[in-house]
């Protein structure tokens, strides 16, 4: 790896999803350096991993197309993928970050040709499908994956894989003796964007996600869509391939929930809203969509989309928070059993699939930050004088959508950006 | 730029040294191609590869590279040389990836890479590397219109990067509604419950702030220019004018609450108790903590209902379609003011929408304030005997149910203060032109009520930011909200969207930072998203043009004038580089350095036309860069089979097609051609806007051409694509293939 | 009606809510329920309630004073804690129940007949006085309670699990007479005494908002 050279006037994100690209583009284009740091083998993040975005119903790729599009085409950003900030010291316009970086395996030579997952036997759990479906020991993450090159999981270091992999590589691409590295950086001002990962849905006992092969996650529903995803586009349920014709949606699944997350995790009414549609694109009035919920938080000029989905006769809703799951041993069907609150009605519904409306766990880590650094109970970074120039954005800063999480990792670019020119000013 | 010398280089790796002759490619390249150089190598990508095609950039002056092997969207990093050209042939994902490696395949397929290589070579002799302007120079002041909470913060939030800020406001003093408040919905802990709003603070911190100048009473007569030089003509209610230079304008002129008095059903205008929240908000200041006292009769007030959703989500004619997004969070804020006051407060809701953690934290403190909760629809308020009656569908204990309150809020929702539309007003004035009166009637209707421009942009698209729905100036892209369709004018607050005052500053500060880097850009003569960094922009050559100012109407970001001539004027900085202009231009006079009807045309025109009789027929598909292009990329990498007949080039946007390239194709030979773009209409998802839109409409002009030629008219279509139709795009390319096999071939082969 | 209860009402005129704030066990949780409906769904005694906890504590914010109070529902509630775990509010259902049931019982509101009540009072009654709970007493009086007629019916139809429990020694006859008691009796009436005192501070405490 050739030498990263940062300064007190470099800008690091951390986080290479939505909001760590966007802080991170916008930055530079600003004409200012910016190193950006990804911990998995690809940048993209959550985003990268839904069908379609709502309430346009478009597709993410094709705004990660273009921000792939900016950031190869600019000089001022340094992308360095597999890299975890374990330690930040200093203040503002002068921080110590410690970086650890895992081995690839695989060099900048890859053409991404595919030959060494070809060669490779081991199947592992697929992240990019939320491990509904294997892929091999030598792998592309997506097809969009950027870099796009090749990663050797390190599972197969020191097997006859890996010298498989290694044997089929034509462009001597691949490195078995890859370490894991330690970076220290020095830089002016830091944008925390590592995002959220879905709440586990096993913790939320009485729906029986980890018992019921029928109910799934928002997320995993997300994956079924995609045509190259572990179903090939289609929904099914899961204990039998079947298509279901009887959708229930279960909102707040983790969230506003003292038990799990007590915050609201905004999207994921949304996000139900436009799954019904997806229901409706695939399988037509064969279908039905019941969506269990507390409130309906389609906020701002986007209730629209909400209108028009209570409008599909398809499409019902029931202002009940689901008390418990039961599986219905001969079918696998899910008995739903709980009250509808407008006006107390008692309801055993059967359902073919469930899908919970899981939230967003913040993913902002402890014990990495200086002392004082202030993380607030729902393990978000607010905006706070005590935090220096560290600023959250996206969804490190709050349960966001992906377009507010856009509008705040702009927003924190400037903020970085006025440190660096205090800092320029400072130092003439 | 000096002598072309052009420099192939065909890369043997990742397969096509297996699967195609390259020995054969280089003579393609040098016989045909013109190419000074042809040069083979194992692994083009690698660092030999690339010290080789160094090597002959600084030893024999190659200035046109052509890279024959992996798409334009591979190896970026690899191939990126200082001063020269680069056009790539794409063999891998476009030739050997998606075609079957049999005997019988091999001939088609080593016709299609040898194509591809003549259509690198054809583009590299066209293109120049793109050269600064140096249309402007840097300027670092930006101008904010609108005083309120999102100006402000704009203002000090562009100050605080080291930026001049000329800041209008058109009332007498800074602070907006936000000035008329007791206390605000706090950005961050929803548990403390409200808070000061502290827009003295931010006075007295632009007052003291040298670097932002202050423009009170004052009004935006003319803006024109272009980012990086926009000059604003400031009009002061006195009547005195001054004028200011500005790299880039934020516009942040908020919204005015829904007016009550369209609301009888629900006591709007019936009684002073009947209230919307801002004016609840300013009873709450003028109490500052004591007992709210009641406009009616000044009774302190002990209980009261606020209904939500008052005039918005709801179809009804006049009424608000959309949800203004703060109104819960404010009614809870006011309610606990009734309650520390010890009143009674209740709020009468439909859904409660305090997303993400502060919102729900501060639902939270609203009841543990006592403040009383019900999901309820009401159904009227009338005013009688010094009561308020409110009468409404309890939702959950499903019954009628009447509160009886000293005082009603209703939450009504915001109003965009943004200028009136200027598609809407160049539509009216060309409805006036034509004399079309129930078009005018129509066009007047839309536009009534609405606000005076404000920036009075001397654009001939208009003087005012578009409108996308409703009024509000939103961005439609999600990924990308602040990509205005005026670059270096960027919305924030709610005038871009419902939103509260944490959103607002988040947006200001986020719409300050699109400003700076506009005038960054424009000093060094760079495009704006989505074209990020590139440097060239449209040249024109004045001598050909007939001045139908087809140019000028098309430009998605009126970007182009008219001069006194009528002439167009290119504002290089406004442009955004998708080449609609180009694509509009009927004489061909608009051209980009690296990108122009000739680095086009002629990749088309290099393609080997077999003859009639061949059963070889030649399909050009003109795919946008930007989704069609990276979906058959992907087609490739997950090995989709489509015909070997075809040839595809990448373009800018669909907008950037001009017709004459398919009269060229159809001229010379092609059996059909097909435009790939994104989404149209609504739902657009072209980043250029109107660019896929125009090409439909162009394409749909093309019959007379095609029946001039006596073709039929299924030879050219245009389809909508997205970049995952990466299965779908094959089998359109397929079906297009089948459909010339039944139609025949074209007889214009030579 | 009682004069506590006509006191209440002329108290709290206006709101309902106010009184189970000042006057119910962890009445003033009621105000932050947010209608999900988790409580009642999960109740495993849910459809033989007239009024799900979840609608009583609308019905509290809307004033149902009546209603609520003279209600049979909260005396369903077993204290299975189901409610509480799943509340994403963190109400304590269970014990808001049971201090609305106990609240309606001081205002001579609670329904009459109410076998939970009954069965609630005469265990009361059995505690209170000897300090231990004297189970045949409690199952005859429990028996009884509907009359002498009434009572021998009831008997008779549990004779067999009565034979039963007697021959496992687990009931004795001798219980009859007098039966067993603590060994300080007025230690318990004081203990139960200063128990009471210190629910009514708490109440007062809640009600005054600490």
């Amino acid at each position: 790896m050739s030498e990263v050279i940062a300064t007190n006037q470099t800008i690091l994100v951390v986080g290479g999803g939505i909001s760590g690209l966007t802080a991170a583009l916008e930055a530079a284009e600003c004409g200012k350096q910016v190193i950006l740091l990804e911990k998995s083998p690809t940048v993209g993040g959550r985003v990268a991993q839904l069908y379609k975005y709502f309430p346009k119903l478009c597709f993410p790729t094709c705004g990660l197309e273009i921000q792939y599009r900016r950031l190869k085409a600019n000089k001022n950003i340094r992308l360095l993928t597999l890299a975890e900030v374990t330690q930040v010291t200093g203040s503002e316009g002068d921080y110590d970050v410690t970086v650890a970086l895992s081995p690839r395996y695989v060099t900048e030579n890859c053409t991404a040709c595919g030959d060494c997952e070809k060669a490779v036997a081991a199947e592992f759990d697929d992240e990019h499908n939320y491990g509904l479906k294997q892929r091999k020991g030598a792998y592309l993450p997506s097809m969009m994956a950027y870099p796009q090159r090749y990663v050797i999981d390190p599972r197969i270091i020191g097997t006859a894989d890996a010298e498989a992999a290694k044997g089929a590589c034509k462009a001597g691409a691949v490195d078995l003796d890859m370490q894991a590295q330690s970076l220290n950086l020095k830089v002016g001002a830091i944008i925390w964007a590592t995002g959220w990962t879905p709440y586990d849905a096993a913790k939320i006992q009485p729906y029986g996600y980890d018992r019921f092969a029928n109910v799934i996650t928002n997320v995993e529903f997300e994956r079924m869509l995609d045509p190259f995803g572990p179903t090939g586009g289609k929904i099914v349920r899961p204990s039998d391939g079947q298509a279901p014709s009887n959708i229930a949606f279960i909102q707040c699944a983790g969230s506003r929930d003292r038990n799990h997350l007590l915050h609201c995790s905004r999207i994921c009414c949304m996000a139900t809203l436009k799954q019904t549609n997806y229901v409706r694109e695939n399988l037509g009035d064969a279908a039905k969509s019941t969506v269990y919920y507390i409130d309906i938080r389609a906020i701002d000029r986007i209730d629209d989309f909400h209108r028009k989905v209570k409008a599909d006769a398809n499409v019902s809703f029931t202002k009940s928070k689901v008390a418990n799951i039961a599986e219905n041993k001969a079918n696998g069907n899910l008995v739903l059993h709980g009250v509808d609150t407008e006006g107390y009605n008692r309801y055993a519904n059967e359902h073919d699939l469930v899908v919970l409306a899981v939230g967003m766990e913040s993913t902002v880590p402890a014990g990495v930050f200086p002392e004082g650094f202030k993380i607030n109970e729902h393990n978000f970074i607010e905006l706070d004088p005590a935090n220096g120039a560290i600023y959250g954005a996206g969804c490190s800063s709050d349960a966001l959508d992906v377009n507010r999480a856009a509008q705040n990792a702009t927003a924190s670019a400037l903020r970085a950006i006025q440190v660096i020119n205090r800092v320029a000013g400072q130092e003439g | 730029m000096a002598d072309m010398k052009i420099g192939a280089y065909i890369c043997k790796g990742c397969g096509i040294a297996e699967r195609l002759d390259t020995k054969s490619l280089v003579s393609v390249a040098t016989r045909d191609g013109k190419a000074a150089i042809g040069r083979e190598h194992d692994f083009l990508c690698n660092a030999d590869g690339v010290a080789m095609i160094q090597q002959d950039i600084d030893g024999e002056g190659v200035n046109r590279v052509v890279i024959v092997g992996c798409s334009r969207r591979a190896k970026t990093e690899a191939f990126s040389f200082e001063g020269v050209t680069l056009s790539r042939a794409n063999l891998r994902e476009g030739v050997i990836w998606v075609r079957p490696d049999t005997d019988e395949a091999r001939e088609t397929t080593q016709e299609m890479a040898e194509d591809y290589v003549r259509m690198a070579c054809a583009e590299a002799k066209f293109l120049k590397v793109p050269e600064s302007s140096g249309e402007q120079g840097l300027l670092r002041r930006i101008m904010v219109v609108g005083g309120g909470v999102s100006g402000m913060t704009a203002a000090l939030e562009a100050a605080k990067a080291g930026y001049e800020v000329v800041l209008v406001e058109k009332a007498g003093q800074l602070g907006g509604v936000a000035a008329q408040m007791y206390k605000r919905v706090p950005a961050k802990n929803g548990r403390q419950g409200p808070v000061d709003p502290e827009v003295e603070k931010m006075v007295h911190a632009i007052e003291s702030l040298p670097s932002i100048k202050v423009h009170l009473n004052t009004t935006v007569a003319k803006t024109s220019g272009a980012p990086g030089r926009f000059k604003v003509e400031l009009a002061t209610e006195s009547g005195s004018s001054s004028e200011a230079e500005v790299g880039a304008i934020v516009q942040a002129t908020g919204f005015v609450p829904y007016d009550i008095n369209k609301l009888p059903e629900l006591g709007g205008g019936k009684s002073p108790d009947v209230v919307d929240q801002l004016g609840f908000e300013m009873l709450a200041k003028a109490a500052n903590g004591g007992p709210i006292k009641r406009p009616s009769d000044g009774k302190e007030v002990g209980n009261v209902v606020f209904v939500q959703c008052a005039g918005q989500r709801s179809e009804a004619p006049g009424h608000l379609p959309y949800c203004s997004g703060h109104c819960c969070t404010t009614s809870i804020k006011q309610a606990m003011y009734v309650k520390a006051a010890g009143g009674d407060a209740t709020v009468l809701f439909d859904d409660l929408r305090t997303p993400g953690a502060t919102g729900e934290d501060f639902y939270r403190a609203g009841q543990e304030a006592g403040v009383t909760f019900s999901k309820g629809q009401v159904s009227s308020v009338e005013v009688a005997g010094g009561e308020v009656k409110v009468s409404f569908k309890d939702l959950i204990l499903n019954e009628e149910a009447v509160d009886n309150a000293d005082m009603v809020v209703l939450a009504t929702g915001m109003v965009p203060m943004s200028g009136p539309d200027p598609y809407l007003m160049l539509d009216l004035e060309s409805a006036r032109g034509q004399n079309d009166t129930a078009r005018v009637a129509d066009l007047e209707a839309q536009l009534e009520g609405g606000f005076p421009s404000v920036l009075n942009l001397d654009y001939r698209q208009g003087t005012d930011v578009p409108h996308l729905k409703h009024g509000f100036t939103d961005s439609h892209f999600i990924c990308f909200p602040y990509e205005s369709r005026r670059t270096g004018v960027y919305t924030a607050g709610p005038v871009r969207r419902p939103m509260d005052m944490a959103q607002a500053m988040e947006d200001a500060t986020g719409a300050a930072l699109k400003a700076i880097q506009a005038c960054e850009n424009a000093a060094l003569g760079r495009a704006a998203h989505p074209r990020s960094g590139d440097l060239s922009f449209p040249k024109f050559r004045m001598e050909g043009c007939t001045q139908c100012k087809r140019c000028t109407v098309e430009c998605p970001f009126g970007a182009i004038n008219e001069d006194e001539k009528r002439y167009p004027l290119f504002n290089e900085a406004r442009c955004r580089r998708c080449g609609t202009c180009m694509g509009a231009c009927p004489v061909r006079v608009i051209s980009f350095e690296n990108y122009s009807v000739e680095t086009v045309g002629q990749q088309l025109k290099a393609v080997d036309m077999p003859d009639e009789f061949s059963e070889k027929p030649r399909l050009l598909v003109l795919a946008c860069e930007n989704d069609a292009y990276p979906a058959l990329d992907m087609a490739g990498m997950t090995h989709q089979e489509y015909s070997a007949y075809v040839r595809v080039i990448p373009v800018r946007c669909l907008g950037s097609v001009n017709t004459i390239w398919i009269t060229d194709a159809l001229n010379s030979g092609y059996d059909g051609v097909m435009l790939m773009g994104c989404q149209k209409g609504d739902n657009y998802q072209c980043h250029f806007v109107k660019g896929s839109e125009m090409a439909h409409y162009r394409m749909s002009k093309i019959d007379d051409t095609l029946s001039q030629l006596n073709l039929e008219k299924e030879r050219v279509q245009t389809f909508e694509v997205s970049i995952t139709d990466i299965e779908r795009i094959p089998k359109i390319i397929n079906d297009m293939a089948e459909l010339i096999g039944q139609i025949g071939m074209s007889p214009f082969k030579f | 009606m009682t004069q506590m209860n006509q006191a209440m009402i002329e108290k709290y005129r206006s709101s309902f809510l106010k009184e189970v704030e000042t006057n119910v066990e962890e009445g003033h949780w009621v105000k932050m329920c947010m209608q999900c409906g988790v409580c009642s769904g999960s109740c495993p005694l849910g459809p033989h309630w007239e009024h799900p906890p979840q609608e009583i504590f609308m019905m509290i914010r809307a004033n149902k004073r009546d209603e609520v109070l003279k209600s049979s529902s909260m005396w369903f509630c077993t204290s299975c804690y189901n409610c509480i775990a799943r509340c994403p509010r963190g109400l304590p259902i269970t014990h808001i129940m049971h201090g609305l049931a106990s609240y309606s019982k001081k205002l001579g509101l609670a329904p009459k007949s109410q076998p939970t009540e009954s069965f609630g009072q005469i265990f009361w009654n059995s505690i209170a006085s000897n300090g231990r709970v004297n189970e045949l007493k409690i199952g005859l009086a429990l028996q009884f309670k509907d009359g002498f007629g009434q009572g021998v019916k009831n008997a008779m139809a549990q004779k067999d699990l009565g034979m039963a429990m007697m021959k496992t020694k687990r009931m004795n006859p001798m219980e009859f007479f007098g039966g067993h008691t603590c060994k300080d009796k007025s230690g318990i009436a004081r203990m139960l005494k200063k128990a009471q005192e210190v629910e009514d501070q708490h109440i007062a405490n809640y009600g005054a908002g600490k």
